[in-house]
């Protein structure tokens, strides 16, 4: 069955380039330009993925996220963007989005990344994965609770050939892993991501730009 | 026509910003504006006056309790200058009316009744003025007719001011449009007019369209990549990387965890492995992920392409010996290259890190 997708996002070209790249690949049941507009839209649709734009004329994406998750909480969101700051991706990040991929993304690609999206896994692009090994550095550890706020060593090395540009396939079978469990690796990463409370993670978002 | 806006300052301040906020305003160093409240407060007080008044004139909620205070501390001023209380109180009295009249909108206009208030207490003060004058006057009588002066131009040169600042600002908007056109048009129509030509050949414009991308962004959000920290690792693999897509057509993914100072050979060792990938890969995309642990630098470079046996290439095609291998041997690092035929490459660098 195709996915059912709600696109957000400002910019009438990207909307309609985005719409065709995805093809037939998936079902685009809905669009929406604003904040305004895409909460209503989601909650009706009730679609498997959303992709939204980081920033919007009248918000930014987490505040959908916010308003929308309570309600629909099958519904996952997966964050575009072209050039917004760090501190703005990770902040849709850490209101729940899945993953993160840039706008230039091959329309291959973005299906592929709404694929795993929907079936719950975590969409990291190589400049994601190589921000959240700068930002969970080993031995800078600060209080917090532990487990969230380190990677294990295989995390590591699956983030590692994430940011060095292996696909879950590649990873797979360099680590001798099956896929399932490398998706299991990044989902968690995700989670970290997501509830970690080290201050490295907003200090060096407000450093860096994702894209 | 309008006062001129005034904030207290807030993060220079001593007491309650007031000092910090006009030196700010007038561009002029705080310690003169505190020296000269410091000597005005010793002139009866008039300086601490002053001072309240311009705190209520700041927080602009009391600007008419702000004008009586202000018109206070001239009386005590006076006052400790030695003129006599009847005079005080007759310059008090011109200088209110003058301000209440010349309030209404700027100029002594006919239709506003309280323009006439204000000249009648002016003329009130004129005639307590000079009829009590008498000995003290003549004494002070130049300061005096500075002050009628002061009354007068005050507000003309007040006006010059403000017109000149808008004029200023005006200049300042109109420079900074014909900056934002000049890089409009240096660039971005430029970069529209190749693609244009070249619409028939998508590799290069896709090249174009990315490299103007770069471009723009490093303008308008003055990227790390391009300029402000010019010799860190990040921005020099990011300018190698641009030059690879603009010269070969291919993109380039570039990935980074941890930044360090750039190490010329490491750079250029990764620009050769990017050459080579986009040259012999025959791929659209090539990722790259610089790595800045505490005991190492390491780049990967590496491409779905092709791949190779290195034990076949002749031994006359030195960029993978000479380029990488030797380059980064010398500086003290190693290169590792992992390649098969039809299963793409990857070049590791890695470079210790020198203690610093």
């Amino acid at each position: 069955m195709k996915r059912r997708v709600v696109l957000v996002d400002d910019h009438e070209l990207f909307l309609a380039g985005v719409r065709s790249e995805l093809g037939g690949a998936v079902d685009v049941v809905g669009e929406a330009a604003s904040a305004a507009e895409a909460v209503p839209v989601i909650k009706e649709l009730d679609p498997d993925v959303v992709l939204l734009d980081v920033h919007l004329p009248d918000g930014s994406g987490d505040a959908i996220i916010n308003a929308v998750a309570p309600e629909r909480p099958g519904v996952r969101f997966l964050a575009l963007s072209v050039s917004d700051a760090a501190e703005d991706v990770i902040a849709v990040i850490r209101a729940g989005a899945r993953g993160y991929v840039t706008k230039t993304i091959s329309g291959e690609e973005l299906t592929a990344a709404i694929e795993r999206v929907a079936s719950g896994d975590a969409v990291f692009s190589p400049r994601l994965a190589g921000f959240v090994l700068d930002a969970f550095r080993e031995g800078e550890r600060v209080g917090g609770d532990t487990e969230l706020d380190e990677l294990t060593p295989r995390e590591r090395e699956v983030l590692q050939l994430i940011a060095r540009g292996y696909m879950y396939k590649e990873i797979a079978a360099r680590l001798h892993l099956s896929v399932k469990t490398v998706e299991s690796h990044v989902s968690n990463v995700l989670r970290k991501l997501q509830l970690s409370t080290r201050h490295e993670l907003t200090r060096w978002a407000t450093q860096h730009r994702l894209v | 026509m309008p006062l001129p806006s005034f904030a207290l300052g807030s993060d220079d301040r001593v007491i309650a910003g007031v000092c910090a906020g006009i030196a700010q305003t007038l561009g002029v160093d705080v310690t003169l504006v505190r020296l000269v409240f410091a000597l005005l407060a010793l002139a009866g007080g008039a300086g601490i006056v002053l001072y309240l008044a311009l705190w209520l004139y700041g927080r602009s909620d009391r600007p008419w309790w702000a004008a009586v205070l202000v018109l206070l501390a001239g009386s005590l001023l006076l006052h400790a200058v030695g003129l006599s209380d009847r005079a005080v109180a007759g310059i008090a009295l011109v200088a209110g009316g003058f301000a209440l009249a010349w309030r209404q909108g700027g100029k002594f206009s006919a239709d506003a009744p309280l323009s006439y208030g204000g000249l009648v207490l002016a003329g009130i003060g004129a005639v307590l003025l000079l009829e009590g004058g008498g000995a003290t006057t003549t004494v002070l009588a130049p300061g005096a007719v500075a002050g009628a002066l002061l009354l007068i131009a005050g507000p003309w040169l007040w006006r010059l001011a403000i017109e000149r600042d808008a004029e200023r600002a005006a200049r300042i908007r109109s420079e900074e449009r014909s900056e934002v056109a000049a890089r409009v048009h240096d660039s971005v129509l430029q970069t529209l007019a190749l693609i244009q030509r070249h619409a028939q050949e998508p590799r290069r414009v896709a090249a174009l369209a990315r490299r103007q991308e770069r471009e723009l962004r490093g303008w308008l959000y003055g990227d790390r990549a391009l300029g402000d920290e010019a010799g860190s690792l990040e921005a020099a693999l990011s300018a190698v990387a641009a030059d690879v897509e603009e010269l070969h057509g291919v993109r380039v993914e570039l990935a980074t965890a941890g930044d360090s100072p750039a190490d010329d050979a490491l750079v250029l060792a990764a620009r050769e492995a990017m050459t080579n990938a986009a040259k012999f890969a025959g791929v659209d995309e090539i990722d790259v992920y610089a790595e800045v642990t505490d005991d190492a630098v390491s780049v990967f470079v590496r491409d779905r392409g092709a791949g190779f046996d290195r034990d076949a290439v002749p031994a006359d095609r030195r960029g993978l010996t000479e380029s990488i291998d030797g380059r980064l041997a010398r500086a003290g690092g190693s290169a590792t290259i992992s390649s098969a035929p039809g299963q793409g490459t990857e070049v590791e660098l890695r470079l210790p890190r020198r203690p610093s």
